[in-house]
């Protein structure tokens, strides 16, 4: 026969068969009855109907059943059900006694309703004890030891075997090696009963609730077990029905006496470490539950608020606070820290006690401040260790604290600790002297340690954050400045223009720029802004505001440049200094006018030869306004065909390689002079190269920008 | 990097101040704290020997800029000697000669102060 597979069908399957068998067994009753004889094959017949229908259902209950890991639901479930076998069992018995007449070991029952009555009560509780077995099994094996299921296993099959073993047994026949599997039985129920290490895993309340529940288990227990004895109607009924069943019902009731008999008494045991057990246990989840919240930097608020909540519950103390160091600027950014002798301390979590009461603790008496001793704060931040406070009215440190009627009678004082620093302090106080115990010690300390690294972790992130706005700000300041520089260089027929500009930090202080004056000339402002990023690149933004207003106004370079100095000088550091050329081209006639303002001087090279064009002048920004003009000399350089004009700021004649020598203006001259009547694009990439070369292919350190100019009208 | 060192000395009537190694934008504030302490004792005949300064940056020129005023203002003077041709070159390419007197010997700016 192919046993069907599918859950629905099996189940469908189980079910009918189990009925069926039983339903077999009260029609064996009936036959037995009704022929009033001394059938020993209907007895067998029956007894293998019973355990055939039984089994059916066993396994039909098991494919509801679902495990339970906590065993206190299981002895509740137990209790109900034990009680409700009692209960109903009882009903029936006191409303239809067993009225049996004995036969030689034959029981032959008066009334056909007695034969309906042994089967409803057998039926009730054949499933009852079947179910009762899964109960107990679920309890047993909590915490399972790998001999835990075999020693379970060698348990149901003594059961079962000790009832198989009387079957076509008469009522009260009996045979020698029942009695001998019965005994096995016994030790074998011995051997399991003592599977209760569920029992040290609970709490103290729930320890208490297990001793009241196995009290009424073992009791309800001997109590199912005498119901079925044979001189009890119950049993006689059950008797009556199946002597195998009888068996298998009375072994469960035993072991569920037996067991709940030992766990009644271990209970009672475990009782008085119940308390540091449960302790013991609340440490490692709070721990386990701040290692989660540690990775949780973002809840620093919770985390801080677990840390004293888990002290007040762990070590059951009356308050809690924790105390962070702040690191010098964190103080700025919070600005609501206590001060206490060059350490600046922040309050982030205080349970039970007000932020005032805890600055009292924390400051020493007048009437001892002239012994100079230290508040218990100041000890610890010097010491570094937990410090533990037993009497807090004989400590020199905290007996201040009477003054202001607050009542602590102990305290712990632990340090968070990250990278060998100081980074914060827990407290805990209690009402009692001597309070604070070794243990209690090891497990603030531990929640300290957690905090420490939280605190760290949530600085590091800050950090990091804020590196990354900066990033950012810095990434939109560079896009910023590219589009101060011109887009678009100015297209002429009389000139090749060309022009670079690479800032070596985010951001630079190099400017050029192009304009295209009224009267056919074009103006070429270079400069270089003393210092390098952010604080040059703003100073840049402000030369090219000037220079695009004002070029046309004042055309002439030394009157441009001294208005310039004008403009920038009120504004600018006294530290700083901007160094520019501003130059103008006369596109008919190809002169160019220029002046200095301590800027690198500009190269000029034809075919006669190359020379440096450096008039006199400061940079902007470092005279007087009224004496500046008179530093500023003007030059006229006269442009021929093919001549070229490198204008550049002196990241080019100062990029130096490093344990090497400057660049040079030697270097520069003689690139140009090699160069000069290539285009104005080929010469700007030759100085590049050699730039480039000569620094070994290292970045600069400075902001590169060159203009090359070459005259193409003779 | 190379190191940044400051020597004080005094002489009759005035202070001397030996620069030795880079003067960039990290060495600059040391120069910055020397010439304010000179200020702050009224010490305003200032003679800065640049006869072992290797490199100067833009910073290290602020650094004259940020005093030569409140000195002058004071009667004093921050005169600049010895310098090598390569570091009078960045000197002179901003334009301190026009405004600073530069020696090329020590006992020439210490004359000046004199015969003020």
């Amino acid at each position: 026969m192919k046993l069907p597979t599918t859950h629905p069908v099996r189940k469908i399957f189980y079910l009918i068969t189990g009925a069926a068998f039983l339903l077999l067994a009260l029609v064996f009753n009936v036959i037995q009855k009704n022929i009033e004889m001394e059938a020993y094959a209907l007895t067998l017949f029956k007894d293998i109907a019973v355990i055939v229908g039984f089994t059916a259902l066993f396994l039909f209950i098991k494919l509801y059943w679902k495990r339970e890991s906590f065993p206190l639901k299981r002895l509740v479930a137990i209790l109900i059900l034990s009680v409700l076998v009692l209960v109903i069992t009882l009903l029936i018995s006191q409303i239809l006694p067993a009225e049996f007449e004995t036969k030689s070991y034959q029981l032959i029952p008066i009334y056909f309703s007695s034969i309906i009555v042994a089967n409803a009560v057998s039926t009730v509780l054949g499933v009852g004890a079947i179910i009762i077995l899964l109960l107990l099994k679920d309890v047993i094996f909590h915490k399972r030891r790998s001999y835990t299921g075999r020693n379970f296993l060698f348990l149901i099959i003594g059961l079962i075997a000790a009832s198989i073993s009387t079957v076509d047994l008469s009522p009260y026949e009996s045979r020698t090696v029942s009695y001998l599997l019965y005994g096995v039985l016994i030790l074998l129920i011995l051997l399991n009963s003592f599977r209760l290490s569920w029992i040290v895993y609970l709490s103290k309340k729930e320890k208490i609730l297990t001793i009241v529940y196995s009290f009424f288990l073992f009791a309800l227990f001997i109590g199912l077990k005498i119901n079925i004895s044979e001189s009890a109607n119950i049993g006689k009924y059950l008797l009556y029905y199946s002597f195998p069943l009888k068996i298998f019902i009375d072994g469960t009731f035993l072991f569920g006496a037996i067991y709940f008999g030992i766990a009644f008494i271990g209970t009672l045991f475990h009782l008085p470490t119940a308390e540091a057990f449960d302790r013991k246990m609340s440490e490692v989840s709070s721990l386990h539950y701040l290692s989660k919240l540690v990775t949780q930097v973002f809840d620093f608020e919770e985390l801080v608020n677990s840390v004293t909540g888990m002290t007040l519950q762990v070590c059951e103390a009356k308050s809690s606070w924790l105390e962070i160091i702040q690191t010098q600027a964190e103080t700025i950014a919070y600005n609501n820290g206590f001060r206490d002798s060059n350490h600046s301390v922040l309050i982030v979590a205080n349970r039970n006690i007000a932020i005032d009461e805890i600055e009292k603790i924390n400051s020493t008496s007048q009437k001892i401040e002239s012994d100079e001793v230290d508040s218990i704060r100041k000890a610890l931040i010097n010491e570094k260790k937990p410090i533990v406070i037993d009497n807090t009215l004989q400590d020199k440190r905290t007996k201040h604290i009477k003054e202001f009627d607050i009542k602590i009678g102990s305290m712990l004082v632990v340090p968070l600790i990250s990278h060998e620093q100081l980074i914060g302090i827990l407290y805990a106080t209690k009402d009692i002297e001597y309070g604070f115990d070794r243990e209690d010690v090891e497990v603030i300390s531990a929640f300290a340690d957690q905090a420490a690294i939280a605190i760290d972790n949530s600085r590091l992130i800050e950090k990091s954050l804020e590196r990354e706005r900066l990033v950012r700000e810095m990434t939109v300041a560079q896009e910023m400045q590219k589009k101060l520089l011109p887009q678009r260089l100015p297209t002429l027929d009389q000139i090749e223009l060309e022009a670079l500009s690479t800032p070596a930090f985010e951001v630079g202080g190099d400017y050029y720029d192009f304009v295209l004056l009224d009267n056919n000339k074009l103006a070429i402002v270079i400069g270089d802004v003393s210092g390098k990023g952010v604080s040059a690149a703003f100073y840049m933004a402000e030369m090219k505001g000037i220079f695009q207003s004002i070029c046309n106004i004042y055309p002439s370079p030394k009157e441009f440049i001294t208005r310039a100095n004008q403009a920038i000088s009120s504004s600018i550091d006294k530290r700083s200094f901007i160094s520019l050329i501003y130059a103008v081209l006369d596109l008919d006639t190809g002169v160019v006018t220029s002046a200095r303002a301590g800027h690198c001087p500009f190269l000029v090279a034809s075919k006669n030869g190359i020379s440096y064009v450096r008039p006199e002048g400061i940079g902007i920004g470092m005279g007087a306004s009224t004496t500046f003009e008179r530093y500023i000399k003007q030059e006229e350089t006269q442009l021929r065909y093919g001549d070229v004009c490198v204008f550049y700021t002196d990241g080019i004649t100062e990029a130096m390689p490093p344990e090497g020598e400057e660049f040079g203006y030697a270097r520069l001259m003689e690139v140009v002079r090699k160069n000069y009547y290539k285009s104005a694009l080929e010469i700007r990439d030759e100085i590049i190269h050699a730039v480039n070369q000569h620094m070994k292919n290292k970045s600069p350190q400075d902001d590169i920008t060159i203009i090359i100019l070459k005259w193409l009208k003779n | 990097m190379s190191d940044f060192k400051i020597n004080f000395r005094e002489s009759a009537n005035a202070n001397i101040v030996d620069l030795k190694g880079y003067l960039d934008a990290h060495t600059a504030p040391e120069l910055e704290n020397a010439l304010q302490k000179l200020v702050n004792n009224k010490q305003y005949n200032i003679v800065v020997n640049c006869k072992n300064l290797s490199y100067i940056s833009s910073a290290g020129l602020g650094v004259f800029m940020a005093y030569i005023e409140e000195v002058r203002k004071n009667k004093g003077d921050i005169k600049l000697t010895n310098m090598s041709p390569k570091i009078f070159n960045v000197f002179d390419i901003l334009g301190f000669p026009l405004l600073y007197e530069i020696y090329n010997t020590e006992l020439e700016a210490l004359q000046k102060f004199t015969n003020h």
